[in-house]
């Protein structure tokens, strides 16, 4: 069927409108901090076959929609958590997601569906994500896909377990209610789409717009990926266990016209829980949606382009572990997997290419019971150095996943026996480059009530590598200082339910990340302007960029430029990377 | 007489109300954007003479003002020094944290200078708990120093913002004593008095912001308020807020942040009053050159936001919810080479170089070119003023055919639609994603582009009947005519409904009551036109967005439970989002609005009478449902109460130029609107 340019892209511009529309909603009626305050909450819609055609990096969802094959009816709601029930649409038991059949007069026309993370499912731990499982038994109860609504009818029974089995049922309950208006809304959407331009052609739009995307793929593909492979390599510093660094590896090539992505090389998986457990699916819109934004980001993203792209996870690995491996803490390996990526294809496009940054999503969670006798838990998502890139320098303290904003402090101390002492971004810790990288981030928190502190994070051995000349970021640290003391204790960037006492403080470091291009290119106004706002030291300054500035913080142009002379004299061109981390042999 | 001075990027209009005779004025004169003050003090002259009447005997001179919007969006504000809890000195550096979606999408973000710079920020040893308790007693000595340090480096506004300042404004106040007493020459703004809510980052940026403008507002003001008395002018300068209040000069140059949209905002109230004499709810459709705002009127009232972004900053003041998007008559119409797909804006050929037909320079083609080669706008604008290049339009308009394989006629239809789209997406933003439904309005065309698209909308959306006013170029400076005086008193109270007694809220009510009442007495408000609105702002506990809930006054003197409140609460919730859940109840703030009515304005109703096949200037093709059809282009000055013309048409007038569809019917009401309405199926 034929479907005009305009009405085309009229479909286009109505789905990516209703997309940021179920944002909306959902972040309007849920509760938990993870969700409302920092949007960890992924929505897509998708065509009959459960393809996504707009969303930022939707679940996967044919493998659940192949599961129920026919039956399918108006009026369903679907959901899961289970990582393993769904072929690893999603990779952790937090995360529940929601998928919802659209169907407008009868026809069955796709699916909205939407994942959020939730405060909390149960297991060891609280917010469970035991830094130290050892399978997924002890990460919460894992529903498999099954549905909440049945031809409009709620199953009581299914949300009842669901709540039943979290530290939080009241924050699950609305986050959840949350996640389903939003489906609902997309589905609204597409009715009215069916119902102005009819069904056929909108769904004949679907195809269009995916056969759009794939061909303007194709065009990238022959541009910056060859048959000659690319290879990278990077590491997971350990996975809570004491086992560690985690190797992972992975190639890229073009075989005819597809795109080849291997993971061959790959360590082993884990004993601990930082196994990603991911579906070939789900990989493919990662690489797509790198390869969209790095190379040309007017393009729509959608999964046209899938059968463009080959994927090899061996099995038993890292990425594609074998149950019952442990996987709540993979967001360390997942975003290894993003950095594999980026280190790869930069080395065919410089000028497209961008550092690590700070290398997971870093959380921080206290819990306890208050003076009221009221039990709290309060989880936080820090965050550190988003990398030096093309367009400049990276950004200080930034979120490195998409859409996530900071809690406001003002908000954590109304709710929760903490007080924060400072937050700032850590000196010396962007790497220096022509683009600085940004700095990752210290949070001093001070614990009023007694409890027990939980705090996952890496980049704590394997720095952030820089790229074109740009130099490794810093890593992170923690620190504990004791009510009274006066030194203050290392602990582990991976811990879990450390006893605190009111007046103890936790100094929460995260990692910086990479520079961009060289660093003795940079404007050294530049350099003068961060030393003045404490993000680069004076020595930094004269060792990394080769800036010497006089004592009233101006730059001492003439030494400057000899300094600059001479250490060129001797390095000579930059190497393509600076890792800061050499593996044992 | 009451003046109204809408101050726009290329004209001055200035519309002037006598109520005795029930007349009103019209002058348009060149704005003067090195000095606006030039300008307004021409079109005051050039009015009054017109009017035959002296300035002496103005009563009210009402401006809406772009100088603080321009200031911000231009980043041509003061150099602010910012104070902050020691600890804190990063919080504009790393604002939210926040990038853009998708998955890397901060590769392409930018991220702006904030708008008090690292270098002129200092910690403050001091620290206030959530629940106002002093953990640490204020440092005045370290800050002294500070203030010292920072008042003599150069910096021409300081904004004071400490951590939980909103619950304890003690440390605050203490810091601007100190400034006062020793560099009494720096203006000061405390973030407790301009904001005073929780949140840290949008606290501070708000109150930055108000300093950032407050330098360049009060030199505006004193010297349009100087040129004002040189010519005779003896009344009160008002300004319009964002939120369509009016406020005193002086007020305005305390608080500035207040008319970061001031501009838009008469458009928004005009809407209000033409909505309130048709008896239809209305969208407001202001399509300009680079951008379209609506809003949405609900009831005879306007929505208010609590937030809003100027540029890239966001800053939390009331505010008419105005929603902006991208696409004007100057949008660019490209074809993005990977995917062919045809895109419509955010690029705007603006002004200058402007749409190809206006001659000016520009050569990519624009949603004006689109509407020139379709047949749309006449090939003459202004009355004559300016010829349009039909032709150079054709031809640009053509190279995206070429790329699409479309006709010159179905690429220019393509870059209408597309356009219209995206502005239906801000349009169902402000309607269908808050319950509303969009066929239950009507849709009001104003803006200089706004009449030429709004019938399409109106069929996209079924949002009947489609507006034009008389005059929809100067529909703004009419609605600052119709403001009502306005300020918001608010007090953060966060607290669960569980542990809350009533006297809790009435004695806060009250307290704000007062400082309501002080502020009308200031402004001059008479007794009769004294208004104050209550509400109370809710939400679930912990939940991130709350609900404003209006609190009928004869509660707030009953002082009595809070229980209808709280239902009145879980009724909107479940109306707004479609579920209410059985979890406590939270407030967060209270609100009290002071109001001061002002006279409306009689309109004149137009002389009945004629044939509108009179008014017909000529006859010239237009291209409707896929074909070019000989269309009538009507003169809008000469059709009459009652006239009624079919559609396709053109209807053209001195600034704007109305396309009435086919199947569609344009009535001109009692009030000289015309009316359209699809025709009967």
């Amino acid at each position: 069927m034929q479907v005009d340019p305009i009405t085309l892209d009229i479909i286009e511009n109505a789905l990516k409108n209703a997309r940021f529309e179920m944002d909306n909603v959902v972040l309007r009626i849920a509760l938990s901090p993870a969700v409302r305050e920092q949007h960890d909450e992924f929505p897509m819609i998708c065509n009959p076959a459960g393809q996504m055609i707009v969303g930022q990096f939707g679940s996967y969802i044919p493998a659940v929609v192949e599961k129920f094959g026919g039956d399918i009816n108006e009026g369903d709601v679907f959901v899961w958590n289970d990582p393993y029930a769904c072929k690893g649409s999603i990779s952790h038991n937090n995360d529940w997601c929601v998928m919802m059949p659209i169907f407008h007069g009868g026809i069955h026309v796709g699916f909205s569906s939407i994942f959020g993370h939730m405060t909390d499912v149960g297991g060891s731990v609280p917010g469970s994500m035991p830094a130290n499982a050892r399978t997924i038994w002890e990460e919460g109860l894992r529903v498999p896909p099954v549905r909440i609504y049945s031809k409009h009818v709620l199953n009581d029974g299914v949300l009842e377990i669901m709540l039943n089995n979290s530290r939080t049922p009241d924050m699950n309950r609305a986050d959840l209610m949350a996640l389903i208006a939003g489906c609902r809304t997309a589905g609204k959407r597409v009715g009215e789409l069916c119902e102005r331009f009819g069904h056929e052609t909108y769904l004949a739009a679907c195809d269009l717009l995916m056969l759009r995307t794939r061909d303007a793929m194709k065009v990238i593909i022959d541009q910056y990926i060859s048959e000659d492979p690319v290879e990278f390599e990077d590491y997971v510093d350990d996975d809570g266990l004491g086992n560690g660094p985690f190797k992972m590896k992975l190639s890229i090539y073009r075989r005819g016209e597809k795109a080849v992505f291997d993971f061959t090389g790959t360590d082993d998986q884990a004993e601990g829980p930082i196994n990603f457990h991911i579906h070939e699916g789900l990989c493919k819109l990662f690489f797509g949606v790198y390869m969209i934004m790095a190379f040309d980001p007017s393009i729509n993203f959608n999964e046209g382009f899938y059968d463009l792209f080959e994927v090899v996870l061996p099995e038993g690995s890292l990425l594609n572990p074998k149950f019952p491996a442990a996987l709540s803490n993979r967001l360390n390996t997942h975003t290894r997997f993003f950095d594999c990526q980026a280190g790869a294809l930069g080395q065919r496009a410089p000028h497209l290419s961008m550092a690590a940054g700070y290398g997971t999503s870093p959380h921080f969670i206290f819990t306890g019971t208050d003076g009221e006798g009221r039990y709290f838990q309060l989880m936080e998502l820090l965050f550190g150095g988003v990398p030096g890139r093309p367009r400049g320098d990276g950004l200080d303290g930034h979120a490195w996943w998409p859409l996530f904003s900071a809690t406001p402090i003002e908000y954590i101390e109304n709710y929760y026996p903490v007080l924060v002492d400072s937050y700032r971004p850590v000196r010396d810790s962007g790497g220096a480059g022509l683009h600085r990288g940004g700095a990752g981030i210290e949070k001093v928190y001070r614990v009023m009530e007694p409890g027990m502190v939980s705090i996952h994070d890496d980049r704590e051995i394997v720095p952030p590598w820089g790229i074109n000349g740009g130099l490794f970021g810093g890593t992170s640290e923690k620190w504990i200082l004791r009510a009274g003391a006066s030194e203050r204790e290392r602990i582990p960037s991976k811990i879990d339910n450390l006893a605190v006492q009111p007046g103890d403080r936790i100094i929460f470091i995260t990692a910086g990340s990479g520079g961009w291009g060289d660093p003795l290119a940079r404007d050294p106004a530049l350099v003068a302007r961060d030393v003045a706002h404490d993000l680069v030291s004076r020595h930094r300054a004269e060792q990394d960029y080769g800036v010497i500035l006089a004592e009233d913080g101006s730059v001492a142009q003439a030494e400057t430029t000899a300094l600059r002379e001479r250490v060129i004299g001797k390095r000579g061109q930059p190497e393509p990377f600076s890792f800061g981390f050499a593996p044992a042999a | 007489m009451r003046l109204g001075v809408d101050v726009g990027g290329t004209f001055t209009d200035l519309l002037l109300h006598d109520e005795a005779t029930g007349r009103v004025w019209q002058a348009k004169t060149p704005s003067t954007p090195q000095d606006q003050s030039i300008g307004v003090a021409e079109g005051v002259r050039l009015i009054c003479e017109k009017a035959g009447i002296s300035t002496a005997d103005l009563d009210m001179v009402l401006h809406g003002t772009t100088v603080a919007t321009n200031a911000v969006l231009e980043g041509k504000g003061a150099r602010v020094g910012l104070l902050t809890t020691k600890g804190f000195e990063y919080v504009l550096h790393l604002a939210k944290s926040w990038t853009p979606g998708p998955l890397f999408g901060w590769i392409v973000m930018d991220k702006p200078t904030p708008l008090a710079t690292l270098s002129d920020t200092r910690g403050i040893p001091e620290r206030v708990a959530a629940d106002g308790r002093v953990i640490d007693a204020l440092d005045t000595e370290a800050a002294t120093r500070a203030i010292d340090d920072l008042c003599t480096s150069g910096i021409e506004a300081l904004t004071i913002s400490l951590m939980h300042s909103y619950a304890n404004p003690d440390h605050e106040r203490q810091l601007r004593e100190i400034v006062a007493a020793r560099h009494p020459h720096i203006p000061v703004s405390l973030s407790s008095d301009i904001l005073p809510e929780f949140r840290e980052y949008d606290r501070t940026i708000t109150t930055v912001m108000n300093d950032y403008v407050r330098p360049i507002m009060t030199r505006y003001l004193d010297r349009i308020e100087e040129r004002l008395a040189a010519n005779d002018v003896r009344s009160h300068l008002h300004i319009v807020r964002s939120d369509g209040g009016l406020m005193s000069a002086k007020m305005a140059g305390d608080r500035p942040v207040h008319t970061v949209l001031s501009g838009p905002a008469g458009g928004v109230t005009s809407t209000v009053m033409v909505s309130q004499r048709t008896g239809h709810d209305l969208l407001a459709f202001d399509m300009g050159g680079t951008s379209t705002d609506v809003s949405v009127i609900i009831d005879g009232k306007p929505t208010i936001s609590r937030s809003t972004e100027v540029g890239a900053f966001p800053a939390k003041v009331p505010t008419l919810d105005v929603r902006s998007v991208g696409a004007g008559g100057g949008s660019i119409a490209e074809v993005v080479d990977l995917t062919r797909s045809l895109r419509v804006g955010p690029r705007s050929a603006g002004a200058q170089p402007g749409p190809v037909c206006y001659s000016r320079g520009g050569t990519e083609p624009t949603v004006s070119d689109a509407n020139a080669v379709l047949g749309y706008l006449p090939p003459v604008l202004l009355s004559g003023a300016m010829s349009l290049d039909i032709d150079g339009a054709r031809k640009a308009i053509a190279g995206i055919g070429d790329k699409l394989g479309l006709s010159v006629e179905d690429a220019a239809k393509g870059i209408l639609q597309i356009a219209n789209e995206v502005m239906l997406g801000a349009l169902r933003v402000i309607t269908v994603q808050r319950g509303l439904d969009p066929r239950d309005f009507g849709i009001l065309a104003f803006g200089g582009a706004g009449p030429l698209h709004a019938n399409a909308m109106a069929e996209l959306l079924g949002c009947y009947p489609c507006v034009v006013p008389p005059n929809p170029g100067v529909l703004s400076a009419l609605g600052f005519l119709e403001s009502e005086f306005k300020n918001e008193f608010v007090q953060t109270f966060i607290r669960s409904s569980r542990n809350t007694e009533p006297s809790m809220i009435w004695d806060r009510f009250a307290d704000l009551a007062t400082r309501a009442r002080a502020w009308l007495d200031e402004q001059q408000v008479a007794e009769g036109d004294r208004r104050l609105i209550y509400s109370l702002d809710l939400r679930y506990e912990q939940q991130g967005y709350e609900v404003s809930v209006e609190v009928d006054p004869d509660l707030v003197a009953g002082q009595g439970a809070l229980e209808p409140i709280f239902d009145q609460f879980h009724g909107l919730h479940e109306r707004m989002y479609g579920v209410r859940f059985h979890v406590p109840v939270e407030m967060v703030a209270l609100r009290v609005i002071a109001v001061g009515a002002t006279a409306p304005v009689d309109v004149q109703t137009p002389a009945g009478g004629g044939d509108p096949a009179a008014a017909i200037i000529e006859t010239r093709p237009a291209y409707f449902d896929g074909a070019w059809i000989d269309t009538p282009n009507y003169d809008r000055a000469k059709l009459a109460v009652g006239a009624k013309v079919q559609g396709p048409a053109i209807i053209r007038q001195y600034d704007s130029t109305t396309v009435l569809l086919p199947r569609h019917t344009a009535t001109v009401d009692q009030f000289g609107n015309l009316m359209i309405w699809p025709e009967e199926v």
